[in-house]
């Protein structure tokens, strides 16, 4: 069965050769015939791949919206759905930790695999990166001398931008001309950069400080001058434990910066924090850093983070 | 000195931590020492992670996870009993069988929901760094009701735990007493899963009791050893925590469960030399 799709999905750019040659001579030579598959891990990314792509192929989204990667594991069927994609997209750095097998399956048994964080200038992590070492040993990463890589790159929308461009190469080299929505998309990122922008315009300078459930902001932080003050688990990942004393750390260094919220995020330990709150007389916001909103774009999602944002420091 | 204290002087959160973890470690050591005695310790470690699908189904429902953790806690017990009842199986199977049955089954309630915003970890580990004031009410309810349960029972629990036949003339058949000493492992089980965490909760019923039995005879003083290791077990626990960054739930598991083995050891080394003197003394008679 899946061989049988392989081999079609294999025959695809000849197919769709086939189909230029022989239909209205040029133009749109990516949509004849079968469209192919592309298999994007996150939801965040699939917004994203979902506007570059449009009717040109077909998208498929494995994590739920909503739930925490790391809390999450493939079924049977995601797992044959990776097999029998024409293109998968992952995040990488981590973020798939529970789906590192299942991809590297796919991919030896050939199917073209695209790594965002390949393609984007990747942060990494300077404070609080002594506690995140030793849980993310386990990911299999490469380790540099400056703390480990930050996999939250999809709060940024121009380093989201940087990835549009390499991923069109990809899905051309997977039988879709997918140029134009890439352009149109990358138009769209530097506006929707503006708007956040103008948003984040109506914070004080002064007021730039972020206290996050884990260290998930880094992105937007050194894209629209946040000075991030510290995590309820200072780590990249929501899986780390607290401990006592770095909740006494924080709960020190919100008295000093005398920041007013606190933001938490999916997989953020709630009582935790609100215990955290009481003491130190702050409020504690929601803050949509892992969920696409109801309509679906990864736009509306910025836009989301940075009103939130906004509204609680004004 | 300044070290040992000031941690818990200087952030409120810690004392509320610091006496939830009190409550729940005196409320585990009188049920915990009836478990450790009866030998329902695996059933006991089923119960806490048997829990983790009411939770998750109360949480989707949008009910408190209270009421879920013991739903959870009924059907598993339900369960165990009829599997015994009704075959040949020992007791041991029946458990594990509920015990993988129900934790896979919240495994796979929370993997393919997407509005699951409660999270695994949270349950196992609990958050005992996040003790709001409801939540020392509702653990003092719980350690409340364990000793009303414990001190009106106390003798048919003995009976069962040292001589079952002797509770079964006396009006009190083995089977409706070992419920109801259930029943007390499970309040602790339930009332304090969100305070400290269902691993947190085994380890404070299995750990001090454990090491109570080591160190007494008679039930009321190993009632008492378990009551201050445990207490003794969350205040290093926590102040391990506080300085050299440990997970909190889990060092105040490790001191517990530590103290066992040292005592343990102890009682071995003291146990070797006093065997070792009494052969020689029989060889100098």
């Amino acid at each position: 069965m899946i061989s049988a799709r392989r081999a079609l999905a294999a025959s695809l750019p000849l197919l769709s050769l086939l189909a230029a040659c022989g239909g209205d001579g040029g133009g749109s030579s990516g949509s004849g015939g079968e469209r192919p598959t592309v298999v994007v891990t996150y939801a965040v990314l699939g917004a994203v791949v979902s506007e570059v792509v449009g009717d040109r192929g077909e998208v498929v989204v494995l994590m739920p919206n909503g739930t925490d990667p790391h809390e999450w594991s493939p079924s049977a069927k995601d797992v044959e759905a990776m097999r029998s994609a024409d293109l998968i997209v992952a995040n990488g750095l981590g973020l798939e930790s529970n789906l590192q097998d299942p991809l590297a399956e796919a991919e030896e048994a050939g199917v073209a695999v695209f790594t965002v964080a390949d393609h984007v200038t990747v942060r990494t992590v300077e404070e609080g990166a002594e506690h995140s070492d030793t849980e993310h040993d386990d990911a299999g990463e490469e380790h540099h001398d400056h703390g480990p890589e930050d996999p939250h790159l999809w709060m940024d929308p121009l380093t989201m931008k940087e990835w549009v461009g390499p991923f069109a190469d990809a899905m051309k080299a997977a039988g879709a001309d997918v140029g134009a929505g890439a352009e149109q998309l990358e138009a769209a990122l530097d506006r929707l950069n503006g708007e956040v922008e103008a948003i984040v315009e109506e914070i004080p300078a002064a007021k730039r400080t972020l206290v996050t459930g884990h260290e998930s902001m880094g992105y937007f932080a050194d894209r629209y001058g946040f000075r991030l003050i510290g995590a309820v688990v200072p780590s990249i990942t929501s899986q780390a434990e607290v401990s006592a004393g770095e909740l006494a750390d924080l709960k020190e260094k919100i008295d000093e910066s005398g920041v007013s919220a606190i933001y938490t995020e999916l997989g953020t330990p709630k009582a935790t924090v609100d215990a955290l709150a009481d003491d130190a007389g702050v409020t504690v916001i929601e803050l949509s850093t892992h969920t696409l909103p109801e309509d679906g774009t990864y736009r509306s999602f910025l836009l989301d983070v940075a009103e939130t944002i906004a509204g609680g420091l004004r | 000195m300044h070290q040992l204290v000031s941690p818990f002087l200087d952030n409120p959160f810690l004392q509320r931590s610091l006496l939830a973890g009190f409550l729940v470690a005196v409320a585990c050591s009188v049920a915990g020492t009836f478990m450790v005695l009866r030998g329902l310790a695996f059933l006991a470690d089923a119960l806490a992670h048997g829990v983790l699908p009411g939770v998750a189904g109360a949480l989707l429902l949008g009910a408190p996870g209270v009421l879920g953790a013991a739903v959870g806690a009924a059907a598993m017990i339900a369960g165990v009993n009829l599997i015994t009842s009704r075959s040949r199986l020992s007791s041991d199977t029946a458990i594990g069988l509920l015990f993988v049955g129900m934790l896979g089954l919240g495994i796979v309630m929370v993997s393919r929901s997407s509005s699951f915003s409660g999270d695994v970890v949270g349950i196992l580990f609990g958050e005992i760094l996040g003790v709001s004031r409801r939540d020392l009410l509702q653990q003092a309810i719980a350690l409340a009701v364990v000793l009303s349960i414990a001190r009106v029972f106390a003798r048919p629990f003995l009976l069962l735990c040292f001589d079952p036949e002797q509770a079964d003339m006396a009006g009190w058949p083995a089977r409706r007493l070992e419920l109801l000493m259930l029943t007390m492992v499970t309040v602790c089980v339930v009332m304090s899963f969100q305070t400290v965490g269902t691993l947190l909760v085994f380890g404070m019923l299995l750990a001090p009791a454990g090491t109570g039995a080591l160190l007494a005879r008679r039930v009321p003083a190993m009632m008492a050893w378990a009551a201050l290791l445990g207490c003794a077990s969350v205040y290093v626990g926590l102040l391990l925590s506080y300085h050299f960054d440990l997970a909190a739930g889990a060092a105040v598991v490790v001191v517990a469960v530590g103290m066992f083995f040292v005592v343990f050891a102890v009682q071995s080394a003291q146990q070797a030399v006093s065997g070792r003197r009494a052969d020689r003394s029989a060889v100098a008679a």
